[in-house]
This record gives C-alpha cells, structure tokens and sequence, in this order.
C-alpha cells in the first residue's frame, strides 16, 4: 500500500510542476521501492536444520503394515506342504505371507533412516511378523567417498537382479516370481556382508558393484564356514525418448552349496518404462535366472523366468498382468498367471486385488492347480518412502 | 616443456565449466544467468510433469554423478523424488550440507506454514508452500545465492559471476518496474487454482485464492467438494480458474461450465506452457491471470 500512496502523492506533484528533475526523482524512488519489496521477501533467513529430513535429529521412521484376505481352493494344511518339482521338497516351503485362505496379518515394519554423521548413514527394517520378530536389514552406507563409490556393510539385500533388493510391500505382485521363490526362498539374497558400488563418470548411467556375503541362503548356498558368497552385477540406462526409459542389468552369484560343491546363478533384466504423464505409465519388467550346481545329481542346471507389464491408470488406479515359467528343470512345464488391480486411496495406502492361477505346485504327492484370490491391504505411515524407479 | 604443461593446465582450468544441476526449469535459468560461459546447466524435472512427482529415471543417477553443484527448490517439493536419486548417484560434491548443495529456499521465507501437520489433512507441505518460484520478486535474491556459492566453489571466476550478478539484477528490476506496472492495471481480484502453485504469485498482486480443487493437497477432486467450490465461485464472482498442466482438466472444465468462469492453463515453471526466458515465464502467467 505505501507505494501506491506514495506514487500518488509523487504524480500529484509531477503533474503539477511537470519537469524532468522530478521524473528522476520519481524513478529513483521507484527504484528503491522494489528494493525494499526484494529485502522484504528476503526477510528473515530461516536457518532449518536440513532440507529432506523430517524430525530435526531423530531418525526418519516409517511404520508399513501389510494384511491380506484370501479364497484358494485348497485347504491351508494342504498348501503349506506343498512342493515344486526340483526346487522345494514337501514341507520346506517357508510361507512367511498369504499363507492362510481367510485372513492373515502378514508383517507390520518399521522402517528407520538416519544420517549418522558427515561419512555414513544408517538404514534399518525391523521385520514384526505374529510369531517371529526379525532385522529385515540393518547397514551402515559411506555418502562422502570420492571416485563414485559407495560402500554398505552390514545385513542387506542383495543389489542382484531387478527385484531382489526390493521389499515386499513394493513388489507390483503380492506374491514373489516362482523362479525366486524356487532359487531363494520368500527372503531372496538377503545376508550378512559388504557391498561396494561404483557409478561410472559417463553421460549414460552405468553402475557395477560387487558383493561379499556369507552365504547363508540354503536353497541356492548355505555353506558358511567362511564368506562364501560373491556377487557381481553390471546395470545400465538408456532414454530411448525423453518418455521412454529402459533399464538394463546382468548378475552373477557364485557361493558354495551345501553339498560341498560351487553354485553359479546368472541373472538378466529389463525394464522399460513408457511415461505418459505425471501419473500414468506403462511399465515392462522382466528377469530370467539360470542356476548351474556342482556335486547334484538332477536338476544340475536349471532356469526360469517373469514377465509383467504393469499400468498405472492415474495416481489413483493401476492394473497388471505377469507370467511365470521355470523353463529347464526335471519337470519344466511350470507356469503360473497372475491378474491384480490396485487402488491407492491415498500415496500411502493401497488395496491390491488379484488373482492367479498356478501350475507349479505338487499337493499330497500329485500336480494341484491352484487358484487363488486375494486381497491386500498394505499401508506406510509415516515418514515419506521417495518413490523408486 | 614444463611451461607448456602449466600453460595447458592453466587453460583448461581457466576453460573448464562448472557443471550445475537444477531441480527445475526456472532454478536452471536463474542459474545460467549468473554462471554465464563457466557453467553448463542440467535441469532434472520435466517442466511438463507434476514437480511432487518427478520420475526417478536412472539416467538422472549419470546426471547428479557429475554435477559440480545441485541447486534445489527446497521447502520439501523434491522429497517425493530425489533423495534417493542423490543417495545412489554417489557424488559427494552435492550432498547436503556441502558446498555443492544449495537449497534455494533457505534464502526465501516460506508463507502458509501449517500450525498442526497430519496426513490427515493430505500430503501438505509441512514446510510452508514451496511454490514460491512463480513470485518474480524471488528470482534476485535466489541469483544472489547462487553467485555466491558459485563464488565459493570457483573462486578463479568470482568476479565473473559478480558482474553477471550485477547486470542480471539491473536487467531484472526493470523488468519487475514494468511488470508491476502491467500488474497494477490488472483487473482479476479472485481466482480458485488447483493446487496451491500461484499463492506467492496471487499474494504479491492481492489477488484472492478463494480456493482450490483438490479438495487437500495431493487428493483428487471429489463431487462433494467440487460442489462446494462451485458455490463460493458463484457467491465471489471468480472469473478465473488457474489450471496447471500437468493435473486433469475435466473438473476446471465442469466448474467453468457450471459457473462462467474461465479456465487459464498457467505455467508452473519456466517453459511448462512455450516461452523461453524468465521474463516469458511471468510475463505469461500475468497475460493468462489479467486478460
Ligand atoms: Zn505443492
């Protein structure tokens, strides 16, 4: 308001006298209004702690909840021994979620990230399930190493492949991809160790790390006398357009199994993303695995691979569609199918319909088709997950 | 030998660019102008999408690798998106707290800081609105943050981004005399918009935000509330519904049908609707607001 006043006042004048030393004069002094409205704006300069974290020095703690309804035409002491041909004998099936036709609490976690010091920082997944309580991961990560390298050390998920270091709750399936279930078991590489990664100085994204575990995954390795367990992986990505993002990767796992001999696992990926605005895509992803094993008899070698193509409507609805084949095995007509539709009320919450139809599983001795419909409910209160490519 | 060794490396030192990243479009330009000739500027947000959401593409991991200095809006609009993008890209010019990391909001007084804050209340900015880009009055103090931390960090061009400073801000303020006086003569009192983008904006030219139509920040519109808006359309003769571009247009467009409103497609950043300067940014969100 003082400027218009003040205009007013100075036009009244130079209207009056009307020469140019006065026009000086009213420029000047406009001048040095947008000045005053700029220091104005300036104002205070707020010192807050910090631009991304959420509680000043606490951790950022989120709190995910994950909880399911089922329908399966078979009965829940029939499914938890099941077994897949060459992968899982009767019995050994671990079924840490949707296990139970009716209802189930899968898991609550809780979720913590803190910047330790100027060098590390610290994650941890403290795993509640009903019976058992468990750390999911907890690792130290280097920030402030020179070169593109990035160092973890501690308990964590394996960079290996596409979906492996990825959570449950932000699979775009409920249910793991068979050929990781038959490989790894429902925590996939999951294990005590250290991690160094190395993001190339190129305009294309191209990254490598290398990983020392111990090797504590029986299903593939379980040998843990010493750490026996090396992984190595190469991703790289491409823009094909400024809307159509591609993301490429080969793995490669070698560990000693439990009958003394080495166990190679290869690994392949692609995803491609089609963008269509802010919050719709087409998304592709797939990932096919070879397992070779020294010092076994049958199913020395053996592979399978997914398939899923995943659209997301709006911020509100997606819908997907993905295909599982174990491909080289004593028994290789393996498949399995899966529809799901999903419904975020909010960024934070999700309801998950789906159903599948699968054809990997030996019940009481004889192939069992299985049909199952499900629906989850998953929620992530809290301090706010960044979404992930 | 040696002296041609030194002379080389004097002059690539002399030649060498700074790399800066930019969040967004308007940053960048802001950026560019101080840097001049020393610095290249990568902006990471497509000016097309929704900055809440930008897409965490892995090429951006390459692009935030080898930045010299990140500059980023603040106020919480990049934490949907680029924390873990700065975590993986393993640069730690650019980590927060270092020299390369400039938050741009830190220069800036953040308004409508909400008392309580729940996602009950939606996805709010628990900061403060963080959209105060599309306030002209912002853009010398932010050229100012830049210049001097480019300063700091490349100390051999500092009288360079000092004279860059100096003329952009001459260059600016006449521009914002003029805008003002274009501004002065706009006849728009009252506009709703969808999300909070213009308040900063409608705040410096007392225009009133009646409202919006995202019923809380980050829901999709609902029938009830759309209702509602309708009404306080109708009781405050808003003649202006601020559409950004990247949200859906079929509920501006049934309230604009409803009411005789009518809807505007403004830019939220520099380049989101044509126009390639800063001076094209605001100069269209001043011709769609008052025409
Ligand atoms: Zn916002």
């Amino acid at each position: 308001m003082p400027k218009k006043i003040a205009l007013g006042v100075l036009c009244a004048i130079s209207l009056s006298a009307n020469n140019t030393a006065l026009e000086k004069r009213v420029e000047l002094l406009e001048k040095k209004l947008q000045e005053l409205q700029i220091q104005n704006t300036q104002a205070k300069y707020q010192t807050r702690s910090s631009s991304f974290s959420q509680n000043a020095y606490l951790p950022d703690i989120a709190l995910i909840l994950n909880m399911s309804s089922i329908a399966r035409n078979i009965d829940n002491t029939q499914y938890e021994n099941f077994a897949i041909p060459g992968f899982i004998t009767t019995g050994s099936a671990q079924l840490p979620f949707n296990k139970n036709r009716g209802f189930n609490l899968n898991y609550a976690e809780l979720a913590l990230h803190s910047v330790v010091d100027p060098y590390f920082e610290a994650f941890a997944m403290l795993h509640i399930h009903p019976d058992h309580t468990a750390i999911g991961e907890g690792y130290v990560k280097t920030t402030s190493l020179p070169y593109g390298l990035g160092i973890k050390a501690g308990k964590f998920k394996s960079s290996f492949g596409r979906i492996n270091a990825k959570h449950q709750h932000a699979w775009n399936f409920d249910e793991q991809p068979i050929i990781y279930k038959a490989l790894f078991g429902p925590g996939s590489i999951g294990d005590m160790g250290i991690s160094t990664q190395w993001v190339a100085p190129t305009d294309t994204y191209v990254m490598v790390g290398v990983e020392l575990l111990q090797g504590s995954n029986k299903r593939s390795f379980g040998n843990t006398q010493k750490n026996n367990l090396t992984v190595a992986y190469l991703k790289t990505s491409l823009d094909i357009t400024q809307n159509l993002s591609t993301l490429t990767g080969i793995s490669f796992a070698r560990g000693k199994n439990l009958f003394g001999g080495d166990t190679d696992i290869y690994n392949v990926e692609l995803t491609m993303q089609q963008q269509f605005n802010s919050y719709s895509s087409l998304t592709w992803q797939s990932e096919a695995l070879y397992r070779k094993r020294q010092n076994i008899a049958t199913d020395a070698k053996q592979a399978g691979f997914y398939t899923q193509l995943v659209y997301k409507y709006n911020k509100n609805y997606a819908t997907g569609i993905r295909y599982d084949g174990i491909v080289k095995n004593s028994v290789d007509d393996l498949q399995k199918y899966t529809v799901m539709a999903q419904y975020h009320p909010f960024p934070m919450s999700r309801l998950r319909l789906s159903y599948s139809y699968d054809k990997t599983k030996v019940i009481d001795g004889s192939r069992k088709n299985i049909h199952t419909v499900m629906l989850t409910l998953n929620i992530a209160a809290g301090a706010h997950g960044a979404h992930d490519y | 030998m040696k002296k041609l060794l030194l002379l080389l490396v004097t002059n690539l030192a002399l030649f060498a660019s700074m790399q800066i990243d930019t969040t967004y479009s308007t940053l960048g330009a802001i950026a560019k102008k101080v840097g001049g000739d020393f610095v290249k500027v990568t902006v990471l947000g497509s000016n097309k999408y929704d900055p809440h959401f930008i897409v965490p593409k892995p090429s951006l991991l390459a692009k935030l690798r080898r930045a010299d200095l990140l500059i980023i809006n603040g106020g919480g609009l990049e934490i949907g998106w680029l924390p873990p993008l700065l975590r993986n890209a393993h640069n730690p010019k650019i980590n927060e707290g270092s020299l390369g990391f400039l938050d741009a909001s830190q220069s800036l007084e953040l308004i409508d800081k909400p008392t309580t804050v729940s996602r009950a209340f939606g996805d709010v900015h628990a900061e403060g609105n963080p959209h105060y880009i599309t306030d002209p009055y912002t853009v010398p103090i932010i050229a100012e943050a830049i210049a001097s931390r480019l300063a700091q960090i490349d100390p051999i061009h500092k009288f360079a981004y000092k004279q860059n400073l100096q003329n952009f801000k001459k260059e600016w303020s006449s521009f914002l005399t003029q805008f003002d006086a274009k501004m002065a003569q706009c006849s728009t009192k009252e506009v709703v918009q969808y999300h909070e983008l213009f308040n900063y904006f409608l705040k410096r030219y007392n225009i009133e935000n009646i409202g919006t139509i995202e019923p809380l920040p980050g829901i999709a519109p609902s029938s009830k509330h759309t209702l509602e808006l309708i009404m306080l359309i109708k009781q405050n003769k808003v003649k202006k519904i601020l559409q950004d571009v990247y949200h859906e247009r079929k509920t501006a467009q049934f309230i604009a049908a409803k009411t005789g409103a009518k809807v505007v497609v403004i830019p939220h950043d520099l380049g989101a609707v044509g126009g390639k300067t800063l001076e094209d940014f605001y100069n269209n969100i001043a011709s769609k607001i008052c025409k």
